[in-house]
């Protein structure tokens, strides 16, 4: 069994707690969150499975702190984003969280080294210290070599790499990748599910990914599969 | 190295700011070229001012435009020699007159400028060399502008009359030329003979005036122009006369108004472009702005980027429209279209694209709300 070892953070880093949300268009209100709790621990890949629909994609989106749900909250590192106001939520994103998007969502005008630099200037860190968090990072996804190349000249798996350095290069506590191999064929899909994984044991992040691709769940440490925005089953594969 | 988004955006998808720039550069190009334009020919309202190089103009109380002269009494003439500020005074007499040239020209209606032939005097110092002026002395004699020689029907030597009396044109000078008809420059005396009805007094229309010190103008103006009892008069420094004259014929002829609303519809049309280009910069790009906000970028400085796209946009359109239009203007010049350009009047009209370029970034900005990184979860 790969990645047995692991071993789960006992202190959760991300807890949603009763969380419901629902969307209106027209007269039909759909509820997509349903009373909805759950604790993410640090270290390892946690992976939300479900049919499409199943209001995962909105949960990812809820405690990112992209969202705010109807009711409920969402603790995340033991601050209640919820007690936060817009501004104080995008400086808690800025410094903890790390995104990864099916749409790899690269500037068509910046080198590969350029994209994974750009956040990393908001942050207020010295030139040398983003130079060298984003030479690493690239390193680190195997792209050092194409670092001065533009999105045009990479292949999807590539591009998806210089999206996870990007993500990466901010050490973030907490990595979240939304249906990050869909767009990519099953080598480079491995290769992704692969790094994420990397990332969460040797960085020691929290990485949550929802996906609907089943060749993902042998590479989760634990799986939530979610129906009609509730959690069906729990199966925490790292545990074992 | 800071990596700016704005600038390596704007050179890697050049062509499509490429309209917004066209459009700043063609927005400046006309704003400047109209500005030469209407400097160009208002200007000929005060060429009597311009060209010559008195500190201080003294004529009749209220006149609005110098071409609206009406004699004053040549007594005022000792006023002014008794204030020790001033150094010299000269008269100056401006009169209609009909022209009538050869080669069926028909009648022409001219200003006859009369002024002093003495060496180093002031009226049209800028424009007649002292050989020049020396040829006025024998009666009879006028000098016109070389591009109104057609319009007078006459070449250098030939003669004409005007009001009757015999003159022969003996040389040109450029610059002379006025607004909605001709200019003559005569001695004073041969601009007495031509005057149609000498009034009473027989005085000048103006006496100009050197200073010692030309930067106490403003004050020696006061200091004249609190003096009674020498007869009507009003003095003005030169540059205020010269201003008061081209205010007087931009705002009567209505071309003042034209102007503003050039300007005005220039604005608008460019903005609209410009704004557009950038939106569209935006919209492209959304799904990465999105992502950046994600990462924490915050919105604030997203809408720098947009804004300081619109910044190069406008620098790059600025300085193109610059160059063009200084080679137009330069060109228009050579082949006699009457065209002007001062610092100030340059300056407020890049100034005016600029905040049309800012106005633009502002309208561009607010599409940044569409980068709204929860669409970017499906």
């Amino acid at each position: 069994m790969p990645y047995s070892n692991t071993v789960i953070d006992p202190n959760p880093m991300l807890v949603a707690e009763n969380l419901t949300k629902s969307f209106t268009s027209g007269q039909l209100s759909t509820r997509v969150l349903d009373d909805l709790s759950v604790e993410i621990g640090a270290g390892a890949l946690t992976l939300i499975s479900g049919p499409s629909g199943c209001g995962k994609s909105t949960l990812l989106s809820i405690l990112s702190g992209l969202q705010a749900p109807d009711h409920g909250r969402v603790l995340a590192l033991s601050e209640s984003l919820q007690a936060m106001d817009a501004k104080r939520v995008e400086a808690f994103r800025l410094h903890h969280t790390g995104f990864v998007f099916q749409g790899f969502n690269l500037f068509p005008a910046l080198t590969a080294r350029e994209q994974v630099q750009l956040p990393l200037q908001y942050m207020r860190l010295s030139a040398q210290e983003i130079t060298r968090r984003a030479d690493e990072a690239l390193a680190e996804m195997g792209m050092a070599h194409r670092q001065h190349l533009r999105p045009a000249a990479l292949s999807g798996g590539e591009k998806q790499r210089v999206a996870i350095a990007r993500a990466l290069a901010k050490a973030p506590a907490l990595l979240f990748a939304d249906e990050p191999t869909s767009a990519l064929d099953a080598a480079n899909g491995q290769i992704v599910i692969d790094l994420l994984h990397r990332i969460a044991r040797n960085h020691g992040t929290t990485v949550l990914c929802v996906s609907h691709d089943p060749r993902l769940i042998s590479h989760a440490d634990r799986v939530l599969t979610m129906e009609d925005g509730r959690i069906l089953d729990d199966s925490d594969r790292g545990a074992r | 190295m800071m990596v700016s988004l704005a600038r390596k955006t704007l050179l890697h998808e050049w062509r499509r700011f490429l309209p917004a720039m066209l459009a700043v550069s063609f927005a400046t190009l006309l704003q400047l070229l109209q500005a030469a334009l209407v400097l160009g020919i208002f200007g000929g309202a005060a060429v009597y001012v311009s060209d010559s190089n008195a500190d201080l103009w003294v004529g009749y109380p209220g006149t609005q435009s110098v071409d609206q002269g009406r004699p004053i009494d040549g007594d005022i003439a000792s006023l002014l020699e008794m204030n020790p500020q001033i150094e010299s005074v000269e008269p100056f007499y401006l009169l209609d007159g009909d022209w009538r040239g050869g080669h069926g020209t028909g009648g022409v209606s001219v200003f006859v400028s009369g002024v002093s032939t003495r060496p180093g005097a002031m009226m049209f110092a800028r424009v007649l060399t002292p050989a020049l002026r020396a040829r006025l002395a024998y009666p009879e004699s006028v000098i016109v502008d070389p591009a109104d020689l057609n319009k007078l029907g006459v070449q250098v030597g030939d003669t004409a009359s005007v009001n009757g009396h015999l003159v022969r044109v003996v040389g040109t000078a450029r610059g002379l030329r006025a607004l909605g008809g001709a200019d003559i420059v005569t001695s004073l005396q041969t601009a007495r003979m031509l005057d149609p009805a000498p009034s009473d007094s027989g005085g000048p229309t103006y006496l100009v005036a050197r200073l010692r010190h030309p930067a106490a103008a403003s004050s020696v103006v006061a200091d004249i122009n609190g003096h009674s009892g020498f007869g009507r008069y009003q003095a003005w420094t030169a540059p205020a006369f010269a201003r008061l004259s081209v205010l007087f014929w931009l705002f009567n002829t209505g071309a003042g108004a034209g102007v503003l609303f050039l300007a005005v519809i220039v604005f608008v049309v460019g903005a609209i472009i410009t704004s557009q280009a950038l939106m569209a910069a935006v919209a492209a790009s959304v799904n990465e702005y999105a992502t950046l906000n994600a990462l924490g970028v915050g919105k604030r400085s997203l809408r720098w980027v947009v804004l300081e796209q619109a910044f190069w946009v406008g620098a790059c359109g600025v300085v193109l429209a610059s160059v063009l239009a200084a080679l137009l203007i330069w060109l228009a010049h050579s082949n006699n279209v009457p065209v002007a350009m001062q610092p100030s009047v340059a300056a407020a009209c890049l100034g005016l694209v600029m905040a049309l370029v800012a106005v633009s970034g502002l309208m561009a900005m607010r599409s940044m709300q569409r980068a709204d990184p929860a669409t970017l979860l499906r």
